[in-house]
């Protein structure tokens, strides 16, 4: 047996050594069929032990009936009647280290109290324990952060938080493609981005400009009057860092540029609409016919 | 000598049992009505008087000050009588006390919902009130006092420890957390201001639940329990570690409840280290009680009154372990200001509780009545409905609380919030907060069955108001006895063992409160913040009354997840002016500590007036009455010169110019809202209101990288 299962061994390894040398199998694969080969040695061992179990009893039966003992014989001999079971609860009381409850008499402390009296049970060293370990934690908690200085207190825990959120975040950026801001930004008219741009606009800017555009608390923005600018970059802009002033929430933080462009360019859409209900004009009149789509892609 | 013959007072046990049973299914019913409102704002049936941020108080103050503390009364006035052999001192100082009381808790009733409030967590009881506290609780103590003076049992039995504890540590925690400056009859500032208030209150705040909530339940505990089970106390060795161990950690942990604000590194560091030492503390208890029942285990099977105990404590050692572990800081930034917050409190509110107010409450109205409880049935059902009812309240509450802090801290790959909008993590927990109402109405329900079944009881008994008993007179105190160990001495020295259990909890109440409190260095000011001018100093106060801090935090805790949803970290200089601190414990909505100059005053105003208008789907109630309200100006005058009493630098003599500049202040306000076509007064509550949310984190706003 042992033979075999390093035979098997040294054949799985050998296996798996010349696969990933090759790069012929991908390593998720290859570690599936090492997980099957630990499950299918397991499983041998089990069976191999089945096989033991069985065979020894068998060769004691054999043994004990050529000693001339008769099949009733055997039968006791081979199921020998059980040991009488441990009184219930006496590892839980040995776990808990109680005193069992027959001396229980010997702790009685004399004194009662309107009929209530008390055990003299030492406290269990369990509990102790439990006192002196959350101990030792407070104390080693207090060395962390306030002797040896090893913990980070709430301050130093932020700008580590935030030095790693900038690093993952530039990683990712660099990658990515949506690297746009209020001097890239395009006006584009393709209908997957004015798709996309309806539907923020529709989470963030109906409560103040209306469900049309038509303007609410914020103006209309399907005229042609602007407070901040009507160019493409110049509504990047106003809806980037907002106006304060006048009321307009600063976006930044809330929406990606990529997501900042298709508002934009939703809103672009929008113009000349008429909805009803629309909010007088605001800002000055400006014509738009100087701004060119940047074509499609 | 002969035995004395006395009568213990069965009545007054009758009658503060009798009030808890209403006031607990009155504070519980507060308490649906506000879970409710939380998914149907509606409820609050377009009312200023029943709307959450003013019946939220009241919810708590009604299940904390009026249907466990009348427990309390109802537990001690039994127990005490029984186990010093003695009736209560005085009958009179015993009716002065119950009707005393209920009459807190009914001005309670009337002033929280027409919002005179101080805004500090299960204090907001204004002044008035305070001193009336002081007063009965003193004439609790002279009562429990007098009769301990006059017993005819030499030794104080564990329970009599822990209710003097309570009575000592309340009175020291109520009196310095009511530290107000009056200005009228029902409005006052306190002393402290941001941070200094901030640790004042919470100091009392936990250990208000150490003190109110757990060493009086544990002393009942001690003496109902055996006396259900009719067992011996496991360990008297056990008792007395915990007792003493329990008091003096526990007051050091109030900290744990401003973790990761402005308070001093070293002070939540502090609380953290002393929550973690009171885990084996707090399971003494459980452990005492639960070891008591062995060899009764057969009895909890058949007895509802034990069962009821025994979930009651493992719902204790359930809470008080949750408790240390919510204190790591790791594990409380980011359970605090969620809903896994309000399932913590509810599984040792109702659990611990409720469930053992339950079992006295059956144990002793038969007894007192000379009967049997009217229907065992009724009683299992009560049981049950009760358990399931824990259950339905605690899970959802899990849940959405996990739920909505992963929302809240959730950021995209592009290192924006995944959720920017607070209000999608609001609504993506209302199912959740729905299930929980379901949840209480159930332990509801039960609570109302109770008072059935206890009701008939009465009926089908008769109260044995005095009830006759008889015992030895003590032997003179100075009898010299040999004790066997020191505490045994103590236990019949009840004075000396309240200035022990005094000192032992002052230890930690001057190393917490008094570096805070005298050390400037602690404190840092910020040259850039002023105090708020009287506009401003009025909306305060309107959001004050309004319970506005019940929903939303004021402090932004250095997490990324925060700083890019609010806005800059909070520093502690830029609350120096807040009498009091504002920074809530639970964030229902949004932190509003940078509120200022986020949107627009139209964009205020409308959401004010409908939620609804500028965030669709909010839960907040509509606030129109600030509309139709004029705001009343007479006051300011005090307000400022209550204000520069308690350290706030406004120049002599302002208050004669304050109201000038509030009209200023208030018409330009207008007339900005009369650009969008808003027409409002200048004199309306809404403009106050306005002023302060557009000034909230403004301060720093400037200068945000100067400052640590």
């Amino acid at each position: 047996m042992k033979y075999a299962r390093i035979v098997l061994m040294c054949l799985f390894v050998g296996i798996t050594y010349t696969t990933s040398a090759d790069g012929l199998i991908p390593a998720d694969l290859q570690n599936y069929i090492a997980y099957g080969a630990i499950v299918t040695m397991l499983l041998l061992i089990v069976v191999a032990m089945l096989v033991l179990l069985k065979a020894f009893n068998v060769i004691t039966m054999v043994t004990l009936r050529s000693q001339g003992y008769t099949a009733a014989q055997i039968q006791a001999e081979m199921h020998p009647p059980k040991k009488i079971k441990k009184p219930k609860g006496e590892v839980w009381n040995k776990l808990l280290s109680l005193r069992p409850m027959a001396e229980e008499k010997e702790l009685l402390i004399e004194h009662d109290y309107d009929g209530i009296q008390e055990l003299d049970n030492p406290i269990p060293g369990w509990f102790m324990y439990l006192f002196y370990a959350t101990i030792i934690f407070a104390v080693g908690y207090l060395l962390n952060y306030h002797v040896f200085h090893t913990g980070q207190l709430q301050y130093e825990e932020y700008k580590t938080e935030m030095a790693q959120a900038d690093i993952a975040k530039k990683l990712y950026l660099s990658k990515a493609a949506n690297q746009v801001d209020e001097n890239t930004v395009k006006l584009v008219n393709d209908p997957t981005v004015i798709a996309a741009g309806q539907a923020i606009f529709m989470q963030n800017c109906k409560p103040c400009h209306g469900e049309h555009a038509e303007g609410n608390v914020g103006p209309n923005l399907t005229d042609d009057f602007w407070l901040h600018g009507g160019k493409i970059n110049d509504l990047f802009k106003t809806i980037k860092y907002g106006v304060l002033a006048k009321g307009m929430p600063t976006w930044e933080k809330q929406l990606s540029p990529k997501q900042i462009a298709d508002v934009a360019n939703y809103v672009k859409s929008l113009h000349g609409t008429h909805p009803a209900g629309a909010k007088e004009p605001q800002g000055t009149k400006e014509t738009v016919a100087d701004e060119k789509l940047a074509s499609t892609k | 000598m002969q035995p004395e013959k006395f009568y213990y007072d069965n009545k007054i046990v009758r009658n503060f049992g009798i009030a808890t049973v209403i006031w607990g299914i009155i504070g519980m019913t507060v308490g649906l009505i506000i879970a409710i409102q939380l998914y149907a704002p509606g409820m609050n049936m377009n009312n200023q008087y029943t709307t959450y941020g003013r019946i939220r108080p009241l919810h708590t103050n009604a299940v904390i000050f009026a249907f466990v503390g009348n427990a309390i009364f109802m537990g001690v006035y039994y127990s005490l009588q029984r186990l010093l052999k003695a009736r209560m001192y005085s009958d009179w100082l015993s009716k002065i006390h119950f009707w005393g009381w209920q009459l807190i808790i009914v001005s309670a009733v009337i002033t929280l919902p027409l919002g005179f409030t101080t805004s500090h967590e299960y204090a907001e009881l204004e002044w008035p009130i305070d001193i009336a506290i002081t007063l009965i609780w003193v004439v609790f103590g002279v009562n429990m006092f007098g009769t301990i003076l006059k017993r005819r049992e030499r030794h104080l039995y564990v329970a009599i420890w822990f209710y003097i504890a309570t009575f000592v540590t309340i009175a020291v925690l109520h009196i310095v957390n009511s530290m107000e400056l009056p200005i009228s009859a029902w409005k006052s500032y306190y002393i402290y201001a941001g941070v200094q208030d901030a640790l004042v209150q919470w100091w009392y705040g936990h250990n208000a639940v150490a003190f109110f909530l757990t060493t009086p339940y544990l002393g009942m505990m001690y003496y109902f329990l055996p006396k259900m089970a009719n067992r011996p106390i496991y360990s008297y060795k056990l008792s007395i570690l915990h007792f003493w161990a329990l008091i003096f950690i526990y007051i050091w942990a109030g900290p744990h409840h401003l973790l990761y604000t402005t308070l001093p590194g070293w002070a939540q560091s502090l609380g953290i280290a002393f929550s973690i030492m009171l885990i084996a503390p707090s399971w003494g208890g459980m452990i005492n009680g639960l070891l008591t029942l062995r060899g009764a285990w057969d009895k909890v099977r058949d007895d509802v009154v034990l069962k009821f105990m025994v979930v009651g404590l493992t719902a204790y050692g359930m809470a008080t372990f949750e408790g240390p572990m919510l204190s790591l800081k790791q594990v409380n930034g980011f359970a605090h200001f969620s809903d896994w917050i309000i399932a913590h409190v509810h599984v040792g509110a109702l659990g611990w509780n409720g469930f053992l107010t339950f079992a006295i409450l059956y144990w002793v109205i038969p007894r007192i009545y000379k009967t049997e409880l009217f229907s065992k049935k009724l009683s299992a059902f009560h049981f049950w409905i009760g358990t399931l009812g824990i259950l339905f309240y605690a899970i959802p509450m899990y849940w959405a609380g996990f739920t909505q802090s992963l929302m809240l801290k959730e950021f995209t790959a592009e290192g924006m919030l995944k959720y920017p909008n607070f209000l999608e993590t609001t609504l993506q927990i209302l199912p959740m907060h729905m299930m929980r109402s379901a949840g209480g109405a159930m332990y509801l329900l039960g609570v109302i069955v109770m008072a059935y079944n206890l009701a008939r009881t009465m009926m089908q008994g008769s109260l044995v108001a005095n009830e006759a008993a008889q015992a030895m007179p003590l032997a003179p105190a100075n009898t010299v006895v040999k004790e066997n160990s020191w505490h045994r001495t103590l236990e019949r020295k009840p004075i000396q063992m309240m200035i022990a259990a005094l000192l032992v909890i002052l230890v930690g109440t001057f190393v917490e409160l008094m570096p805070t409190l005298t050390i400037k260095s602690n404190i840092p000011t910020i040259a850039s913040v002023k105090p708020y001018t009287p506009l401003e100093l009025q909306g305060r106060d309107l959001y004050i009354r309004e319970g506005c801090s019940n929903c939303h935090s004021q402090t932004v805790r250095p997490f990324r997840s925060e700083t890019e949803r609010y806005g800059e970290y909070s520093k502690a200089g830029e609350f120096v002016y807040d009498h009091p601190f504002l920074w809530g414990s639970k964030r229902t909505g949004p932190d509003l500590a940078r509120e200022g100059q986020k949107y627009g005053n139209a964009w205020h105003y409308n959401h004010l007036m409908d939620p609804r208008l500028m965030s669709p789907g909010s839960i907040m109630p509509n606030y129109d009455w600030l509309i139709s309200q004029t705001l009343d100006t007479t006051t300011t005058r005090s307000k400022i010169n209550a204000m520069r009493t308690l350290g706030v630098p406004y120049a002599l003599g302002y208050e004669d110019k304050a109201n000038r500049d509030l009209d200023d202040q208030a018409k330009g306000i207008a007339d900005n809202l009369a650009k969008d076509h808003i027409k409002v007064k200048p004199s309306k509550e809404i403009i106050a209101i306005i002023a302060y949310l557009q000034r909230l984190g403004t301060d720093i706003k400037a200068n945000k990288t100067n400052n640590k």
